[in-house]
């Protein structure tokens, strides 16, 4: 008995071993291109990436992953994935690149590679009006009876803490729940990655507003992927590098962010 | 406090033959004073309504949520169903095999937990406490982050392609989803059957520890081997008396599976998430979602309901 359990476990253990020395050999590039498939990690943050009536992935990263793979001469499979666990599921190997807006942070970095910035945005903040209509400076949601929220995990509930560090912070696991939470007045401001600060202040004229029109943070994307594969950093900054000559990432971006003409994909 | 009224004053045994079921209880009638507290009820619900409508600010807009139940394909010109559809369908998957998984990997670890060999005997021990004591969603991460990634690599799952006839046809489609997210789908199954089993396995436990001594030595005494009694007289006499408890835990099982979506699978859970960051239709999404989950654990303990009274009328 005890023996056949430690055959058992030492050829698992050597068949772990294995498995993890033949992936370790091929680069990145090397693997997706015998495999046929870029397989992408993104979470869902309008007009990143998000669903239109049909169900299917739309938006500015999806169109970037799209054409990488498409240069690249690979099918694309997105996992979409909680936004909280996506640098975890991608150190487990779950897919191999995160193109999904991710701002390129000192903290992020120690765990993931980031490759040279793809766009520019940055957070945004936008407040109740009944709640926060009377504050007359940004300086006023640094106070003890300010509520904010944001998305957990995000640079967003960062810029609360760094800016607004006498506010109470409210962090929710996605954007819509902070937005109700504002709408509800149950929160005196809300910030998060541009535009979609804005995108709620138009769509709520009587509830909400924006107390300013400028970046509380500037911020910058990259791709983000497993630490040492110098290889597949050199391409996809190339790709970056080549799409921001041509103006091509700038269309796409304008497309996305500048005003809602994609709105009719996604509300009836 | 089991005795009947009869007995418990003067200390005298019940009158009635032992044998003989209880007498029914006499049916409950509806009295003014409930009359009175459904009123009540249906005051506090209409309140919160009035609250919701009024205070909140929302725009009620159940159009698009239910574009996202099924949608009018223009180009093919049928009802296809979409994301929170599929998430159901989804969610009904992960039930099914988590089911499955959680009754197989329960009664063997139920088995083990009530053998006589020591070792067998830690070793499910050892799991269930382990299972019992980490708050779910811990061990989701652990199991998804170290386990499940080391361990499907080992046995070949993710190199499984999406376009290999294993998964790339019709009957795979129906059990196990789109092909592309079957290994997300796998890690998904196993944790949760993990999870359940634990459970299952005491359930399985007190079950066969419920059946008489005198069963075991009887069977014994006619000469069947071990694992006959167990199979043929033990476990249909356990089973019968588990069934309830089961099927509360496998009810359970299908809202657990809400916690998977912590690790992306792309069930109900997920998918309502995701309608609701795009739509910011967060109250419709939820509201469709809570009605799917309510309406399966439903049927599940109808079902639960009907098996347990089949059990009832076999012969003992």
């Amino acid at each position: 008995m005890v023996r056949s359990i430690t055959r058992w476990l030492s050829a698992i253990v050597f068949v772990l071993g294995a498995a993890a020395a033949a992936a370790a050999q091929d680069g990145l590039i090397d693997t997706i291109k015998k495999r046929g498939t870029l397989v992408v990690g993104n979470a869902t943050f309008v007009p990143w990436a998000m669903r239109s009536k049909s169900g299917e992935l739309i938006g500015f990263e999806i169109d970037v992953a799209k054409k990488v793979a498409e240069d690249l001469g690979v099918k694309v499979d997105f996992q979409p994935t909680a936004w909280s666990g996506i640098i975890p599921a991608l150190l487990a190997g779950k897919f191999d690149v995160i193109i999904g807006g991710m701002s390129i942070t000192p903290e992020r970095a120690q765990t993931v590679d980031f490759t040279i910035p793809y766009s520019t945005s940055g957070q945004a903040i936008v407040a109740n009006k009944a709640l926060a209509g009377s504050f007359k400076r940004l300086e006023d949601f640094d106070a003890a009876n300010v509520n904010i929220t944001c998305r957990r995990g995000t640079l967003s509930c960062q810029t609360v803490q760094n800016r607004f560090p006498k506010a109470q912070m409210r962090a929710f696991e996605d954007d819509a729940q902070a937005t109700q939470e504002l709408l509800n007045g149950n929160a005196h401001a809300f910030i998060s990655s541009a535009p979609r600060p804005r995108f709620v202040a138009l769509d709520n004229p009587d509830k909400a507003f924006m107390p300013t029109d400028e970046f509380l943070v500037l911020q910058q994307e990259g791709f983000a992927m497993r630490k040492g594969d110098p290889k597949a950093a050199e391409f996809f900054n190339a790709w970056i590098k080549s799409n921001t000559e041509n103006g091509w990432l700038k269309a796409r971006h304008d497309f996305w962010f500048t005003n809602r003409s994609w709105a009719e994909q996604v509300t009836n | 406090m089991t005795l009947p009224r009869s007995g418990r004053h003067d200390g005298e045994p019940p009158a009635r033959p032992r044998r003989l079921p209880p007498a029914r209880p006499a049916r409950a009638r509806l009295t003014p004073v409930d009359a009175a507290l459904f009123g009540l009820v249906a005051l506090a619900l209409a309140y919160a309504a009035y609250r919701v409508n009024d205070v909140l600010a929302y725009r009620w807009n159940w159009g698009q949520a239910f574009n996202f139940v099924i949608r009018y394909d223009a180009a093919t010109g049928s009802w296809v169903p979409n994301l929170l559809l599929q998430g159901a369908a989804m969610t009904l998957r992960l039930a099914l095999w988590g089911t499955v998984l959680a009754t197989l990997i329960g009664v063997v670890m139920g088995l083990a937990r009530t053998s006589t060999n020591l070792t067998l005997q830690l070793l499910s021990r050892a799991y269930v406490e382990l299972i019992r004591n980490i708050p779910p969603v811990v061990f989701i991460f652990i199991f998804y982050f170290f386990i499940s990634s080391q361990l499907f690599p080992a046995i070949g799952v993710d190199r499984l392609r999406p376009d290999s006839p294993i998964l790339a046809n019709p009957v795979a489609l129906v059990l196990f989803g789109p092909p592309n997210l079957f290994a997300n789908f796998l890690s998904g199954v196993v944790c949760l059957a993990i999870f359940e089993a634990a459970y299952v396995t005491e359930i399985v436990r007190s079950g066969i520890q419920s059946v008489e001594k005198g069963q075991w030595e009887a069977a014994r005494a006619i000469g069947l081997s071990h694992t006959r009694v167990i199979a043929d007289v033990v476990l249909p006499q356990a089973l019968r008396r588990i069934l309830p408890p089961l099927g509360g835990q496998f009810i359970s099982l299908v809202k657990d599976s809400a916690m998977v979506s912590l690790i992306s699978v792309q069930e109900l859970t997920f998918l309502s998430n995701e309608v609701a960051s795009t739509t910011r239709r967060t109250f419709e999404t939820w509201i469709i979602a809570a009605t799917f989950y309510f309406a399966m654990c439903l049927v599940f303990s109808l079902l639960f309901d009907h098996l347990e009274r089949r059990a009832r009328l076999v012969p003992r």
